[in-house]
């Protein structure tokens, strides 16, 4: 069973078409991050799967049900306009959320607590929201989002204003949650994040999905058609007729090939203009590239 | 039932718990109580200190029947006046009015009265304080009072008899009502006016606290966290119930140390003013319940309007601007209530207090007034609660679009669009 499936959902605000079309499937268990440019519609996506919008046209179901205010009881939200009550206390605030997602209110304190010694904010629970630090307060708003522990956890941008560390904690529940059985939408811009977490990705632009599955397979499909190249002397082969494009770094140079270019041919030309290479390693593309590609229409 | 429960006791603690509202609801009590206590002993105090004053009399024999009429014993809270010297034709004037002036500079003297030669010419009263109403009032009706009782004197009348013809008899209201017969002394306005005042100020303070109550959520951007798990309509029922019942707790509280502090009141403002009496202000029972009972029915018809202005703005200076649209009416009803107040039972008294919008205010202000036929009662609360229901149904839907809607503030014919788009 999917926990998520959309069929041909279309959505569509006074004249503006947010979403068109949409199909997607969300294997039970898996992390799927959800991928586009800004104004995609994404949020618009999210929102319907919560059953804030209704969708114009197509069918949603969550973990084999039809949405409905029931449905998202079991659903962990993290929006990316998010904010909490500033004058209320944290423990207070959690307790409410939580009680509103179901939970009965001793148990939602209960949790609370445990989450918030978790987090290291033990000694802020009695504190009010508004004196707690940017960083403190998105770890707040991540425990309400999970608090009722859903099979079905969506995040906006979870790791946005978090420090590496608090970065590592809560990537470490999602995975966590994930172990235990649980499904994860994951929507950033953060490539290099869902690389390491996500199993499959949906990449929507303008309303349609453009590319969806298993991310392993997608970059297999796209070859190992980039070239790292480190190397001292001079860098005119980087003009050879095989090479399509050019990313500097400060390490070195990443290089993209034309279709059917043979990398050995380029590795010749480099030591002979005269380059001192020091790494050369064929790699797939990654994800950065496969989006930036897929979404420009230039 | 049970997320508006939750949303109602959340609104409702954490407005309770706020400093805000314990120093509101302890202050207004103490503050109406001192200030009536202050009232009365500023009253009391300012009869003590006698007038001086003294005459200067260019005509002859004026100055004295003036000094007699201003020195008779003050009657409670009329300031008593004590003439210093009446000086009758003087050979010099202005030598006279040199040293008078001197005097009420040096402040051995508060005033003196100068009679010209010829009564063409205007009586001019020399003062330090020219604003002083209290004392120029006496002083106008005991120079006039002098003139006619000289002049009469002149054609050989007699004051005494001609003011026994001319006296009339004292008109007294009494209020006839089905509970019996009170004289009236200004007491059943005094009521009238206040109530109006009461729930104009409650309306509108308690429909801006939920307006902001949804603008906070909105701004603060826990709006979307919200209605993931509650829907739009129960966040809006929670709230504005919640909000209800800071109300009703403050009134209670208000109810409660006005039925203590009153007699205590009463008792200060006796003790330093014995003179004066105190009307008995006797409010019925039926008239408080009505009183309560149009305050909620007012209050949710405006506060939903309020919350819906509040859902559809991003900041408070689009609000301030739409809140207009919810203050209007409440304001206008401010400009009528005269109308009703001095003609309860006119027919444009009976229409507007059968309008939802006004007969929030204007059925209890005719109630205290004179109780309108029943079937009038009956028809104003059935029209208001239908207004109430009519209301909230628009209003959850500009709230269901509007609490998602960041950026721009919508104009009045798009919030029309959004009501008929959901």
């Amino acid at each position: 069973m999917d926990a998520i499936a959309l069929e041909n959902v279309t959505k569509s605000y006074d004249s503006v078409t947010a979403v068109s079309g949409v199909n997607l499937q969300v294997r039970e268990g898996a992390i799927l991050g959800l991928l586009g440019p800004n104004g995609a519609g994404k949020t618009t996506t999210i929102r319907m799967v919560m059953n804030i919008l209704v969708p114009d046209e197509g069918s949603i179901r969550v973990l084999g049900l039809p949405v409905t205010d029931k449905t998202r009881e079991s659903i962990g939200y993290l929006p990316e306009e998010r904010g909490l009550y500033p004058r209320m206390h944290v423990r207070d605030l959690i307790v409410f959320l939580g009680a509103l997602r179901g939970l009965s209110e001793a148990e939602a304190g209960r949790r609370a607590g445990e989450w918030l010694e978790r987090f290291g904010l033990g000694d802020w629970s009695d504190k009010k929201v508004a004196d707690l630090s940017k960083g403190m307060q998105q770890k707040v708003q991540f425990i309400t989002a999970i608090i009722h522990q859903p099979p079905l956890i969506i995040l906006d941008e979870p790791f946005s204003g978090l420090d590496p560390v608090n970065a590592g904690v809560v990537k470490d529940i999602m995975l966590e949650m994930r172990d235990r059985g649980a499904t994860i939408v994951l929507s950033t811009h953060r490539m290099e994040q869902v690389e390491k977490l996500c199993d499959s990705i949906c990449l929507i632009d303008h309303g349609h999905n453009v590319l969806d599955g298993e991310l392993r397979a997608i970059k297999q499909s796209y070859g190992k058609n980039t070239v790292h190249f480190e190397f001292t002397g001079p860098d005119g082969f980087l003009d050879h007729p095989s090479i399509a494009t050019v990313n500097r770094f400060a390490s070195g140079v990443e290089a993209k090939l034309q279709q059917g270019a043979d990398p050995q041919q380029i590795l010749k030309a480099a030591v002979n203009s005269g380059a001192q290479i020091t790494r050369f390693e064929l790699l797939e593309p990654s994800l950065n590239d496969i989006f930036i590609e897929k979404t420009h229409h230039a | 039932m049970r997320k508006i429960w939750l949303v109602f006791k959340r609104e409702y603690l954490t407005r309770v718990k706020t400093k805000g509202f314990v120093i509101g609801t302890l202050l207004v009590p103490v503050l109406g109580i001192a200030s009536v206590a202050l009232f009365a002993f500023v009253a009391s105090q300012g009869s003590k200190a006698k007038f001086r004053i003294a005459i200067v009399d260019n005509v002859g024999g004026l100055g004295e029947s003036i000094a007699q009429e201003l020195d008779a014993p003050a009657k409670a809270n009329k300031p008593q006046f004590t003439v210093t010297q009446s000086i009758e034709q003087p050979s010099s004037s202005t030598a006279a009015e040199e040293d008078l002036r001197a005097e009420v500079n040096s402040r051995a003297l508060d005033a003196y009265l100068v009679i010209p030669a010829s009564l063409d010419q205007p009586v001019e009263l020399h003062t330090r304080n020219p604003s002083n109403f209290r004392v120029i009032a006496p002083i106008t009706a005991a120079v006039n009072e002098a003139l006619i009782e000289a002049r009469l004197n002149a054609r050989g009348i007699h004051v005494k008899d001609l003011s026994d013809v001319t006296r009339g008899a004292e008109l007294q209201v009494i209020k006839v009502s089905a509970g019996g017969e009170a004289v009236e002394k200004g007491q059943t306005i005094g009521v009238a006016i206040g109530l109006v005042i009461l729930l104009y100020m409650s309306l509108l303070m308690y429909g801006i606290i939920t307006m902001r109550s949804v603008l906070e959520e909105k701004t603060t951007r826990t709006m979307e966290v919200l209605i993931s798990s509650v829907q739009p309509f129960q966040l809006l029922t929670g709230k504005i119930l919640g909000v209800a019942g800071v109300a009703f707790t403050q009134f209670l509280i208000w109810v409660a140390s006005l039925g203590l502090l009153l007699p205590y009141g009463a008792v200060m403002a006796a003790m330093f003013n014995p003179g004066s009496s105190f009307p008995a202000i006797h409010i019925p029972l039926s008239l408080l319940i009505s009183a309560v009972f149009f305050f909620f029915g007012g209050y949710f018809l405006y506060s939903a309007m309020f919350a819906a202005i509040g859902a559809a703005c991003s900041n408070e200076q689009d609000a301030a601007q739409l809140q207009w649209l919810a203050m209007g009416p409440l304001v206008f009803t401010m400009m009528i209530y005269w109308t009703v107040l001095s003609d309860p039972s006119s027919r444009a008294s009976v229409v507007l207090s059968e309008i939802p919008w006004f007969s929030s205010i204007l059925m209890p202000l005719r109630i205290s007034i004179q109780p309108p036929p029943i079937w009038q009662v009956v028809l104003s609360v059935v029209l208001l609660i239908l207004a109430i229901l009519g209301v909230i149904y628009f209003s959850a839907k500009i709230y269901r679009i509007g609490v998602l809607m960041y950026g721009k503030r919508p104009t009045l014919p798009e919030l029309v669009r959004w009501v008929r788009y959901s």
